[in-house]
């Protein structure tokens, strides 16, 4: 037990943490913005999944950076396509988005066939690319915090820090800024912003596109950084927790920052508890973060029930 | 209009309706497999041979027939439980999950001293039904009374049930020592006999017949199928009607989780594996949602929508076999279909065609104009 | 001097072959209160979109300032100086008053949304057009007349030379129809153009100068305020006399219903009935006077079983309601017929029989052993649907493919295929044209006559003067006079209890409240 405690209350378990939440913090980021302009994005894993194999595509050819942006735009290409079957053709945006799910799942491991040249299961004879780490060691010549600072915020990936931007940026953007009010009046009352105006369905469209982009930005940052190189079903249910986070968040950007946090301790503690206990098994360890979605879901659905009776009482 | 006149328009207003819909799914299948051979011929090095074998291969021999029909059972079943689901307006996604419990449940009674025994079968198949119905009861009861979403519980439940079997199979099914993930054959005695000798096609099938005629008499001739539907159209009016929306909810996504169940004995007992092994079901339950929605969620409808489905799945199988095309192409194609047969696609030229084929068309419904 | 707007042979067919206009000429100058008159159905809102740019005509022209205009969105509507006030009122319930005002045209600085220049603005223009409104407040909290001056303010924001207001009057009290009279010549006299659309005749002839009478999609004449009366508009409008009269009630008998400190509260823990007591007689139609959201719903509701009782008992024929189900309450002989049909009434996707089934599964006629009567349930149907003539293909068919009056007899059907001994009825003829209105009115008193006892809330005063034999006036939950009706009593009367402006005496109320 000491050794866990030990081990969870270490620098090093804190960069785990940060690096497995961090792609479920952009495709939590991701399923946000679609949720407040009024769609339940379901599609986030498949497009986390097309955005973590052209990521990996893309960085044999070209630097890292220019792999990142192409997964950003393959996810905004997916949002594109829910947003012309949803908002145009009137497709139930549940069904589009399992569509979308059922297109990544075969789309990649067809293209990675094509890519390998036969192999269906990784890109490992592919040389793909990492994001670099951002490498903050020279905070280390601060007098006495200097070299913990180091140990704590040296060795992230570059896209968390661009995750953590987001959090204030997607903030600063909903409440802050007149299109922000213009997305969240289209999520909860369409007809006023119509009326208003303001082009309801182009919103819905990019708030889409903002989502997929986002979501493969997840994906690059989990198969450029997390693991370097493609599995088939990489995402292992990752936008599936991360569709849970957008509701455990409250549907707020803050609260998606902490959600994200607490499923990347979990997913983080499934990362090092094989290396402490090795007689806990790997297949229960695997669980954990499914598991703890759940019972997040479900406690935070009684405790808002909870409160909302509460309040309903102390009227009385 | 007498009475009688207006049931016929009536009938053939539904019949119009029927052949619409058909139309729509049969465009949608060809335009979906156009770009699939669009794709093919810009990957294969050749691309004729790959589509002949994705589209007859099927019927080429007894044996691959078999597979195909094998196939239709287990497509019939889960396009049902999602069919059943979709009916009442709700997304639970758990038919993955509930097989792989219903198949842990028919691989312990199948392994234990009655899988010996003349019980094996039915025993296996009414434990798989129970677990698996415990598995989809407990997304819809959590929803009924915690409100918490569906969709993501009863995925996160796929995911843990499939570590559960990885688990169990791992460390309690398989002979100690073997380092197979995959357990001994079942006696025969626990085996689905088969229909046809030599092939795939087991009892499995009566069960897909028998699931079909149940669903559908259960939605459109019973009192619980009446409520069911109209929960699904209107929770509000239900409730307002005296129907407890939850209790309908809920144990219409219990009965589809027994379905699930029921599904994932058809794997592990059924001719195709006769055993169980790890990640068995190999995706099979989420076609049931291309399924139910070319079906539009009828349950006469999801047989005839699982045989042209499961001979496009069968195909693309052979063809990764015998050609360089991976078979997850269909993944393409499953994808174009549910977006163009869930959407306000219509078929191009319809209303030519409508025209030609039918004189008296529908008179236009007076609506409240200027509202 | 060229009229400010103006419409020539305006024509719109809806995909599906519904025309809702067909040749419209309007012609309104700068400065006046014109107002567009004609039945449900008359096609007046869809001239209304047509010339907000929220629906494209298929033909005719469109003049402003005397220069052809063409709205693609409300968007450039808006920025010709239009606005709209619509029916249903367009705002984000958990946006503050300003944030719904500017919403699509805000200040800004740099990206940054500017609240305190906004605020400061709104404010300015709720002093400017005295319609003192506070702009903090969410508006989900306001009262519906404070609402509709938000959405007067959000047109003002943008600048509206032309404000258009889609039967503003219907949801108001007839002393808030005066406030909001009291605004729109404010309007007037800073310049501004009002259209006003409406269907009762005594507010358009007094607050316009000029009418335009459409009828079954076109315009059939331009007149003077002045020049007409209520009753030669009536008939314009109509095209034939046309008399909504019913009986009263011949006689009154049994207690049947008896409602005793009624408590009910919503779910946010706020007392919407509170004390109410109220006795209904089989054979009397009590009608619920009262501005929407007074608590007229939510008695509904909570008698229906749709809603838990806080404290006090409902009895029916000297049985307590409160352990009842719905359909225990239902058996007992009480029916319903909801607010809102299409979100509570009805199953649109399900057919006509199911729906007339829908309240009855677990009659041993329809149901036994919990299979369904196909053919019980079809004769029902082609019993009800000829009895009460609802206009459909056949029992199969889906009831959203109906007219919206067709789908209310529908419910009616299905509430009165039973003679009910208590009848719940709220809105019943809201949306519905003409002839089904006098069609589900007399179904009403037959009901009445059979020895129904009903309770009736109507947002529409002349529905409940018609059709009710003793009125009770809610206000906040509470009844706060009650008449008999008579000839001599008065929407005016009615309007000062329903704003709260008056309270009877108990003593007062008592010979009313029998």
């Amino acid at each position: 037990m000491i050794e866990l405690f030990m081990t969870v209350f270490s620098a090093t378990f804190f960069v785990t943490v940060i690096r497995t939440a961090t792609p479920l913090l952009l495709a939590t980021l991701g399923g946000l913005i679609a949720d407040l302009s009024g769609a339940l994005n379901v599609a986030l894993e498949g497009m986390m999944l097309v955005g973590c194999l052209t990521a990996v595509i893309v960085s044999v050819f070209a630097p890292w950076y220019v792999a990142v942006l192409a997964a950003v735009a393959a996810g905004a290409l997916l949002g594109a396509v829910m947003a012309f079957f949803h908002l145009r053709l009137k497709a139930d945006i549940i069904l589009v988005g399992f569509a979308i799910n059922i297109f990544a799942a075969g789309g990649t491991v067809f293209a990675l066939t094509l890519a390998t040249g036969g192999d269906k299961g990784t890109s490992i004879n592919l040389p793909s690319k990492a994001i670099p780490a951002l490498d903050l060691s020279f905070l280390g010549v601060i007098p006495g915090i200097g070299p913990t600072l180091v140990q704590f915020l040296s060795g992230h990936s570059i896209l968390s820090w661009v995750a953590a931007f987001l959090v204030f940026a997607i903030w600063y953007f909903l409440y802050r800024t007149p299109w922000g009010l213009w997305l969240r009046g289209v999520g909860e009352y369409p007809a006023a912003p119509e009326a208003a105006g303001i082009p309801v369905n182009a919103i819905r469209a990019w708030s889409l596109l903002v989502s997929g982009g986002l979501a493969a930005l997840g994906g690059a940052q989990l198969a450029m950084f997390n693991y370097v190189g493609f599995t088939r079903d990489m995402t292992a249910g990752r936008g599936f927790i991360a569709l849970g986070a957008v509701l455990l968040g409250a549907r707020h950007p803050v609260g998606a920052l902490l959600a994200a946090l607490l499923f990347g301790f979990f997913e983080a503690l499934a990362v090092v508890l094989p290396g402490l206990f090795n007689w806990i098994p790997a297949e229960l360890i695997r669980m954990i973060p499914f598991i703890v979605t759940v019972l997040a879901l479900v406690l935070f659905s009684y405790r808002a029930l909870r409160a909302h009776q509460l309040r309903t009482l102390s009227k009385l | 209009m007498s009475m009688t006149t207006e049931a016929v328009l009536g009938r053939k207003a539904r019949w119009a309706n029927v052949r619409r819909e058909t139309g729509r799914a049969l465009a949608a299948a060809f335009i979906a497999l156009g770009v699939a051979f669009i794709i093919i011929l810009f990957t294969s090095k050749a691309p004729l041979e790959a589509f002949n074998v994705l589209l007859t291969a099927p019927i080429s021999r007894p044996r691959t027939i078999g597979l195909w029909i094998d196939d239709v059972a287990k497509l019939t079943i889960t396009g049902l439980a999602f069919s059943l689901v979709f009916q009442a307006r709700q997304f639970s996604m758990g038919v993955q999950g509930q097989v792989y419990v219903g198949g842990l449940a028919a691989a312990y009674i199948a392994l234990s001293p009655i899988g010996t025994t003349w019980l094996g079968i039915p025993l296996g198949v009414l434990c798989a039904m129970i677990a698996g119905g415990f598995y989809g009861f407990l997304p819809g009861i959590a929803k009924a009374k915690l409100g918490a979403n569906e969709i993501v519980s009863s995925l996160m439940l796929n995911y843990i049930a499939i570590e559960l079997c990885n688990y169990l199979v791992r460390t309690q099914l398989v002979p100690p020592g073997s380092g197979v993930l995959t357990t001994n054959d079942f006696p025969a005695t626990a085996v689905f006999p088969a229909l046809v000798a030599g092939t795939r096609i087991d009892i499995g099938l009566i069960f897909a017949i028998v699931a079909v005629l149940a669903v559908w008499f259960a939605l459109y001739r019973t009192a619980w199928g009446l409520k069911l539907r109209l929960v699904g159209h209107n929770a509000q009016f239900a409730e307002y009607s005296g129907i407890r929306s939850t209790v309908i909810m809920v144990s219409a996504m219990t009965v589809a989780g027994a379905l699930g169940g029921l599904l994932g004995a058809m794997f592990v007992q059924g001719q195709s594996y006769g055993k169980l092994t790890i990640l068995f079901e190999g995706g099979l339950a989420f076609e049931g949602i291309l399924i139910a929605i070319v079906a539009r969620s009828r349950p006469l409808a999801v047989p005839v929508v699982a045989l042209f489905y499961g001979y496009l799945r069968q195909g693309a199988q052979l063809m990764n076999i015998r050609t360089d095309v991976p078979s997850e192409v269909i993944g393409v194609v499953t994808a174009i279909i549910i977006l163009l047969v869930a959407s306000s696609f219509s078929i191009p030229g319809r209303k030519f065609f409508a025209r030609l084929l039918s004189r008296d068309a529908t008179p236009p419904a007076v609506m409240e104009a200027g509202k | 001097m060229a009229p400010l707007l103006q419409a020539i042979d305006i024509g719109k067919t809806y995909p599906g072959g519904v025309v809702a206009n067909n040749g419209v000429n309007l012609t309104i100058n700068a400065g006046e209160v014109h107002a567009v008159v004609g039945e449900n159905g008359a096609g007046k809102s869809t001239l209304m979109k047509i010339l907000f740019g929220i629906e494209r005509p298929d033909r005719g022209t469109l003049l402003l300032d005397g220069k052809p205009v063409s709205f693609t969105n409300p968007r450039e509507a808006i920025d010709a100086g239009i606005g709209m006030v619509f029916q249903h009122f367009s705002l984000v319930p958990s946006f503050s008053v300003y944030e719904n005002v500017v919403l699509g045209s805000e200040p800004r600085h740099g990206v940054r949304f500017d609240r305190q220049e906004a605020i400061e603005a709104v404010r300015a223009l709720s002093e400017k057009f005295r319609l003192s409104v506070d702009p903090l407040p969410p508006v989900g909290q306001l009262p519906v007349g404070q609402q509709q001056r938000v959405e007067i303010l959000k047109a003002l924001y943008r600048d509206a030379r032309i404000l258009i207001l889609d039967e503003p009057t219907a949801v108001l009290a007839p002393q808030e129809v005066e406030e909001l009279f009291v605004a729109v010549r404010a309007l007037v006299e800073q310049g501004r153009t009002v259209i006003f659309i409406a269907h009762k005749l005594p507010e358009v002839l007094e607050i316009s100068d000029r009418i335009t009478v459409m009828r079954a999609g076109k315009s059939v004449g331009e007149v003077a305020a002045r020049e007409v009366t209520e009753k030669s508009l009536a008939t314009l409008m109509v095209g034939r006399e046309v008399a909504l009269r019913v009986d009263r009630a011949a006689n009154q008998g049994a207690l049947a219903c008896e409602i005793k400190a009624l408590k009910v509260t919503g779910e946010n823990g706020a007392t919407l009935v509170d004390d109410l007591n109220l006795r209904v007689h089989a054979g009397e139609i009590v009608g619920l006077v009262g501005v929407e959201g007074n608590g007229q719903s939510e008695l509904l509701e909570a008698v229906a079983g749709l809603r838990p009782i806080a404290d006090g008992v409902a009895y029916l024929d000297g049985k307590s309601l409160a352990p009842l189900t719905i359909l225990e309450r239902r058996a007992a002989g009480l029916a319903s017929i909801p607010e809102d049909r299409l979100a509570r009434g009805l199953a649109t996707g399900a057919s006509v029989a199911e729906n007339l089934i829908a309240t009855r599964l677990d009659d041993k006629r329809y149901v036994r052993n919990g299979l369904l009567d196909l053919k019980a349930i079809k004769a029902n149907a082609e019993k009800l649907i000829e009895r009460f003539s609802i206009r459909v293909g056949a029992p199969g068919a889906a009831v959203g493919t109906l007219s919206g009056g067709n789908m209310q007899k529908v419910v009616v059907a299905r509430e009165l295929s039973e003679q009910p001994k208590l009848l719940l009825v709220n809105q019943p003829t809201r949306g519905v044209d003409l002839g089904a209105t006098q069609f589900i009115w007399r179904s009403l008193t037959d009901a009445r006559d059979a020895g129904a006892a009903v309770l009736l809330s109507s947002a529409d005063l002349s529905e409940l003067l018609a059709l009710a034999d003793r009125l009770v006036v809610l206000y906040r939950g509470k009844i706060v006079a009650a008449f008999v009706n008579s000839d001599d009593l008065t929407p005016e009367t009615l309007g000062t209890y329903m704003l709260g402006i008056a309270t009877q005496a108990p003593a007062e109320m008592q010979g009313a409240l029998r």
